[in-house]
């Protein structure tokens, strides 16, 4: 082990290090106050979910599942708002449930923020089942009585003889569930859920979680994916609602090419020193 | 003792098998049998809810007591707590009483809407300054692997981002990037990921059956 | 051994507590700034409250980016008081009053009733009692029969369902190389030469992928000789696998500031459209 570092290179690396962090700062910041004016396309993933909730027909029942908590709201609340945003434009009457205690919050602020933009109601228009504990023992048991496993809602309503449930009993009786997850609720939706009930699964995730979710992909396991806040943002340009992910992109845009300027230079410094006649390996 | 130990053993080895033989059961009797045992797994996941709040009180009620570095922070543990159990209570009991009209204050839904969610969500958002920090000073391209890694990650960064698009029209080719990093999640990363998923899948199917031959013991606990 | 820290003078100690006292009332001054919305209803001030102590906690966190420090611990400790009450209060609201009270002590219309319920729950509710000996150290081995119930049923469960997700289903089109080489394509189709082989140049990237890292964590055998390329082939493409999530880690972590930094700037100082 070589001689500990001196004060002033502590303190040098710590000048470093909060230099770096003004440079993030700022990156983020400045968009906030002026338009890049960046365009993008939605990706093909993003649109099968979009095409497949498009073909549902008015009245038609659509699980969301909403598998996060505060930690993930940036990335996944602007996901689940255009989302619920596409459920009741076409009238679809969407069924928000989650497996996380800590997203009934969230959950809750998503759903009655976009049913109050077109005065839906639940009960009618839609249902809020919130939380159970279960993971997979819930979703088992939803497939066999939705009734069964959520015998009322959030607001204390019975499930049984609710008009925005009409003619579900069951997962078997949903042809659509969407997962959004900050964990792998994804795989267990696919696992006991869509491999089981045979409806047709799509997933949006955080970023971080997004490469795990390929292999289903090609599989066919998932007839799509919304991945991190790129997700959100090509999901409400296929809504036409430009709202927090669509204004998000541009400090990602920037801040990404901060970080890859910063990775670049510092190889670019490596290289050169290494490539020095006095430079130990 | 047998009690003690034989007979979870043998418990676990009739459920395992039950659930394992069910699936192939098409009677109905199958599925009612799955629907109770499922509602059973409900109820009793409630009451594992208070293991952990035991434990993580337990953990700071010890602090306090031995005096432990830190101490004092432990009893913002306990304030924050009892305040928002206390919201709920309040709540539960307004809502026995009398019919709360809808938008009505809710002091448990402020707690968690303004303190819970911003400390969450910006304890998270901290690792944005770390990584960027971090990449700076300890990614290098030392050798054929490490300079994988990093080309692999800085095409994925830009290509995901609406700036490679403008960057791609100006080259003269708009989706030159998005259509680099979706390849290199499609093929190289999706292989990737699903050797490993083989890998774990074929290792939890073998833990699974130490576990249902009593080969595996530690979700026992302590004791004989 | 832990990292060394680096060590700050009484000279810096003093200028940071000015800098803090001064960053407090700029604090209270930039909340006080941004006024009563127009046609707001009449407890606005209680969000607005919330806004201001939100934006607080937010500021005490980052100030973890200069140094740990005392205002960093309470808020963290307190965040975690909250999130457990939070738990608790949403576990009886969600899981135990609809699933026990309310079915047997809020809805039975008559005591037969109620003892039919009784009857229904009584062995979950035993269980679930069970499950808190575990607390014990005399009486935790009564647990055991809560845990080998919910243990076993989940480990055999877990074997089919893992085997056809997360093998078969997998494997299926992991094979596809195969069914093509062997003349699976769409009757009628001609594909020219180009369009043709890009799929299956994809599909031998894949299987050769798959192949490698398999072999690659195989340590049963020593990889040398052709071994010793197929598993340089597997942590190369490793390397690029973890690159690929090293990429959507960052922008995953940034989504998060850009979060943080619009609740900041929008919510809290007004600024910004």
């Amino acid at each position: 082990m070589g001689a500990p570092p001196t004060q002033a290179a502590l303190r040098r690396l710590a000048v470093t290090r909060r230099i770096i962090y003004l440079l993030v700062a700022v990156a983020v910041a400045v968009p906030s106050f002026c338009d890049l004016g960046c365009e993008f396309k939605p990706s093909p993933w993003v649109e099968k979910i979009f095409k497949k909730v498009e073909s549902l027909k008015p009245g038609s029942p659509i699980l969301l599942s909403f598998d996060f908590d505060p930690a993930a709201m940036e990335e996944l609340y602007p996901m689940g708002l255009a989302l619920l945003r596409h459920c009741f434009q076409n009238d679809l009457h969407p069924i928000l449930m989650t497996h996380w205690p800590g997203g009934v919050g969230i959950s809750k602020q998503i759903i009655e923020k976009a049913a109050k933009e077109r005065d839906k109601l639940p009960g009618r228009d839609y249902v809020f089942l919130a939380f159970k504990p279960g993971y997979s023992n819930l979703v088992l048991n939803m497939g066999e009585s939705l009734q069964g496993a959520f015998s009322r809602d959030f607001y204390n309503q019975p499930t049984a003889g609710m008009p925005a449930l009409e003619g579900v009993r069951s997962l078997k009786d949903i042809s659509l569930v969407v997962g959004l997850a900050a964990g792998a609720t994804t795989e267990m939706w696919i696992a006991y859920g869509r491999d089981r009930f045979g409806f047709d699964l799509g997933a949006g995730c955080t970023a971080v979680i997004t490469p795990d979710l390929y292999p289903f992909l090609n599989s066919g396991q998932l007839i799509g994916v919304l991945g991190g806040l790129r997700g959100a943002a090509d999901y409400e340009k296929l809504v036409k609602r430009a709202d927090r992910a669509t204004k998000g992109m541009q400090a990602q845009s920037l801040t990404h090419v901060l970080i890859i300027l910063l990775i670049l230079g510092a190889n670019a410094h490596y290289l050169w020193r290494r490539t020095r006649p006095n430079e130990k390996g | 003792m047998w009690y003690k130990l034989t007979i979870p053993l043998v418990m676990c080895f009739a459920m395992g098998l039950v659930a394992f033989v069910h699936e192939f059961v098409p009677h109905p009797w199958a599925a009612a049998f799955r629907e109770e045992m499922t509602t059973w797994f409900r109820i009793m996941g409630g009451f594992a809810m208070f293991i952990g709040l035991y434990a993580l009180l337990h953990l700071h009620v010890t602090r306090i007591r031995r005096q432990q570095a830190g101490w004092a922070y432990s009893a913002f543990v306990f304030l924050g707590a009892v305040l928002t159990i206390g919201a709920g209570v309040f709540e539960e009991i307004r809502a026995a009483v009398r019919d709360v009209p809808e938008g009505a204050f809710s002091p448990f839904d402020w707690l968690y809407d303004y303190v819970q969610v911003p400390c969450q969500a910006t304890i998270f958002s901290i690792l944005a300054f770390f990584m960027a920090s971090a990449a700076f000073r300890t990614f290098r391209a030392r050798n054929v692997g490490a300079a994988l890694l990093l080309v692999s990650a800085v095409v994925v960064m830009f290509g995901r981002v609406p700036i490679s698009e403008e960057v791609g029209r100006m080259l003269g080719a708009w989706d030159t990037f998005p259509r680099a990093a979706d390849w290199l999640m499609e093929y190289p990363n999706m292989a990737v990921k699903r050797a490993i998923f083989l890998g774990i899948s074929l290792g939890a199917i073998s833990q699974s059956l130490r576990v249902l031959f009593g080969i595996e013991r530690s979700y026992l606990g302590g004791g004989s | 051994m832990a990292a060394p820290q680096e060590t700050t003078s009484p000279t810096r100690r003093t200028a940071e507590l000015v800098v803090l006292v001064v960053l407090f009332f700029a604090f209270l001054a930039a909340s006080a700034a941004k006024g009563r919305p127009v046609g707001a209803p009449d407890d606005w001030w209680l969000a607005r409250l919330g806004v201001v102590v939100a934006a607080g906690l937010t500021l005490i966190m980052y100030s973890f980016l200069y140094r740990d420090n005392p205002l960093f611990k309470i808020g963290e400790n307190l965040f975690v008081g909250v999130a457990l009450g939070y738990g608790v209060i949403l576990t009886w609201r969600q899981s135990l009053r609809p699933e026990i009270i309310d079915p047997l002590f809020v809805d039975p219309p008559h005591i037969h009733a109620f003892w039919m319920e009784l009857a229904r729950r009584s062995a979950p509710i035993v269980l679930g009692i069970l499950l808190l000996t575990r607390l014990s150290r005399r009486a935790s081995w009564l647990s055991r029969y809560s845990y080998t119930i919910m243990v076993g049923w989940g480990a055999g469960l877990g074997i089919p369902v893992t085997i056809h997700t997360y093998v078969l289903q997998q494997l299926k089109p992991s094979l596809g190389l195969i069914s093509k080489a062997l003349g699976d394509t769409p009757a009628g189709q001609q594909a020219d030469l180009w369009s043709a082989a890009l799929p299956i140049l994809g599909d031998v990237i894949i299987l050769a992928g798959i192949v490698s890292v398999l072999f690659y964590f195989f340590f049963s055998v020593e990889h040398k000789g052709a071994g010793s390329f197929v598993s340089q082939l597997g942590i190369w493409f490793l390397m690029v696998a973890f690159g690929a999530s090293f990429g959507n880690t960052v922008m995953g972590r940034v989504s998060l500031l850009i979060g943080r930094m619009r609740f900041l700037l929008h919510d809290w100082l007004g600024l910004g459209p």
